[in-house]
């Protein structure tokens, strides 16, 4: 086995062509999907003539502080939870020190990098709240009798890439190169999965929200 | 923890559940979901499974946090499977999806304010509704009032005799007291138009003759009409049928154009 790791060629892939597949997939599906949901929400009599930009704007702001909205104080250990999952896990790759790195030789481009201390934190954060994440849909009975297989396999694919790359970091468990390649490998999936599976409430999160933000609006009254 | 109720027997979800043939179910099923568009696709691509809905559910709440009463695990147990199957499902599970539908939801739209992405359980719940009803595998009493809706265009059974009698009868009530007042019908041009729920004539006319004598001091220039049309309630709509709903509706508003007021007002 650990032939096939030493020889350059895989980590080679994984770092040039497969990265390449990750994000052309994920920015073109991402696009698609987008498009397709505007595309059947013309078809639809009752979505385009609701919506309205107030409303949209003040439906998502209300809903993308944290302890803002009824439901938000009123689960304040999951807002917590969530919040600190969501930030850690959108901003720390994206200004990551390594990742940063890797762009500046492929590209030579630089932007603001977060203090590696500060990004260790905010991995562990995310693995953290993975777990509780996982905990709660095994012991909260209410979450429990809505999960499915698919449930555990995304908030996978979302908690994989953080685990290998914190112990690629810190040299743990398996050589730095198999781990490192292991994370290329599971970023890229996450990137992939992203605009096909449930993850996709990344995007689809502003559209449901504006519409139910208009329709309240709509009918003069506030979210809740 | 499933889905365990104690049996019910309802004639208007038994009886028709036994008429029922896997393929008029298929059929039904994919034509509904066939017409539906962005909403549902968003909705069911994004629900996350988080069950945030759960607290603003009055069911889940007084059934001592019964997880099978919470808004997702209703979706998940009626709409997910539908789709999932594509619509193979058997008449024992449309008799399910109406019990939850019509009978453990009640479409307050809570959980809509309650799930971060503003998934719009209510109208989810108003697709399987409207499946059930064109199955017509609907609780007899909710089915009766429909009917009612279709044949009457109030929710009562009320025929316009009954209307206009009752109405007369409280006008009288109300002059005991204050000997000027009228319940005008029909009064062209008025300012505004008052239109109670059917169960006030049927059941408690005398809530007529208190909005009567409301309107007497005050002073309004008010009128009700004595045609179809009088009844603003629309039960229709919470059975998913469209086509009666805007029977109901378009009555009552031509019922205001009729009588040329300015507004209509309308009682609770």
């Amino acid at each position: 086995m650990y032939d096939v790791i030493k020889d350059p060629s895989l980590y080679n892939f994984v770092r040039g062509p497969l990265v390449w597949i990750g994000f052309l997939v994920f920015i073109g599906g991402s696009i698609y999907k987008i498009r397709e949901l505007i595309l059947l929400a013309k078809k639809e009599k009752t979505v385009i003539p609701f919506l309205d930009l107030k409303f949209s704007l003040r439906s998502i702001l209300h809903w993308a502080l944290p302890f803002n909205s009824v439901n938000w104080r009123k689960r304040w250990v999951m807002t917590v939870m969530t919040f600190l999952f969501h930030i850690c896990l959108v901003f720390t790759p994206i200004f990551l020190l390594s990742h940063n790195v890797l762009w500046h030789e492929s590209w030579s481009i630089t932007w603001w990098t977060l203090p590696e201390g500060l990004a260790d934190i905010m991995t562990i954060i995310v693995i953290i709240t993975s777990i509780f994440f996982f905990l709660r849909r095994i012991l909260a009975p209410e979450v429990r009798f809505v999960t499915f297989t698919s449930d555990y396999l995304i908030l996978a694919i979302a908690f994989v890439p953080f685990l290998t790359g914190f112990l690629a970091y810190h040299q743990l468990l398996f050589p730095y190169n198999v781990m490192v390649i292991l994370h290329m490998i599971s970023g890229s999936a996450m990137l992939i999965a992203i605009p096909f599976t449930r993850l996709g409430h990344m995007f689809y999160f502003f559209f449901t929200r504006a519409y139910l933000g208009s329709e309240v609006g709509f009918r003069r009254g506030t979210d809740w | 923890m499933s889905y365990d109720r104690k049996s019910i027997p309802d004639l208007g979800i038994d009886e028709s559940a036994k008429r029922l043939t896997p393929e008029k179910i298929e059929k039904t099923i994919n034509a509904v979901l066939k017409g539906t568009g962005a909403r549902l696709k968003a909705y069911l691509e994004t629900c996350i499974h988080c069950a945030l809905c759960s607290e603003a559910c009055h069911y889940y709440l007084s059934h001592d946090k019964d997880p099978s009463y919470s808004p997702v695990a209703k979706v998940k147990m009626t709409l997910w499977e539908m789709v999932k199957k594509k619509g193979k499902v058997d008449a024992d599970f449309i008799r399910q999806c109406s019990r939850i539908a019509y009978t453990e939801c009640n479409r307050c739209r809570r959980c809509s304010l309650y799930c971060p992405y503003g998934i719009d359980i209510w109208y989810l719940m108003a697709l399987v509704r409207r499946i059930c009803l064109l199955l017509k595998v609907v609780p007899q009493y909710q089915m009766d009032t429909n009917y009612s809706h279709s044949a009457t265009l109030n929710m009562m059974w009320l025929k316009q005799d009954d209307w206009v009698d009752t109405v007369q009868w409280q006008e009288e009530e109300v002059r005991m007291d204050y000997p000027t007042a009228r319940i005008p019908f029909d009064k062209e041009g008025a300012e505004i138009m008052y239109t109670p729920i059917a169960p006030e004539p049927k059941f408690k006319p005398q809530l007529l003759a208190a909005t009567a004598k409301i309107f007497h001091a005050a002073g309004v220039d008010w009128t009700m009409p004595s045609f179809d049309g009088w009844d603003n309630s629309d039960i229709s709509m919470h059975s998913a049928d469209f086509e009666t709903m805007a029977r109901v509706e378009r009555k009552h508003f031509e019922a205001a154009i009729k009588l040329k007021v300015k507004r209509i007002v309308m009682c609770e």
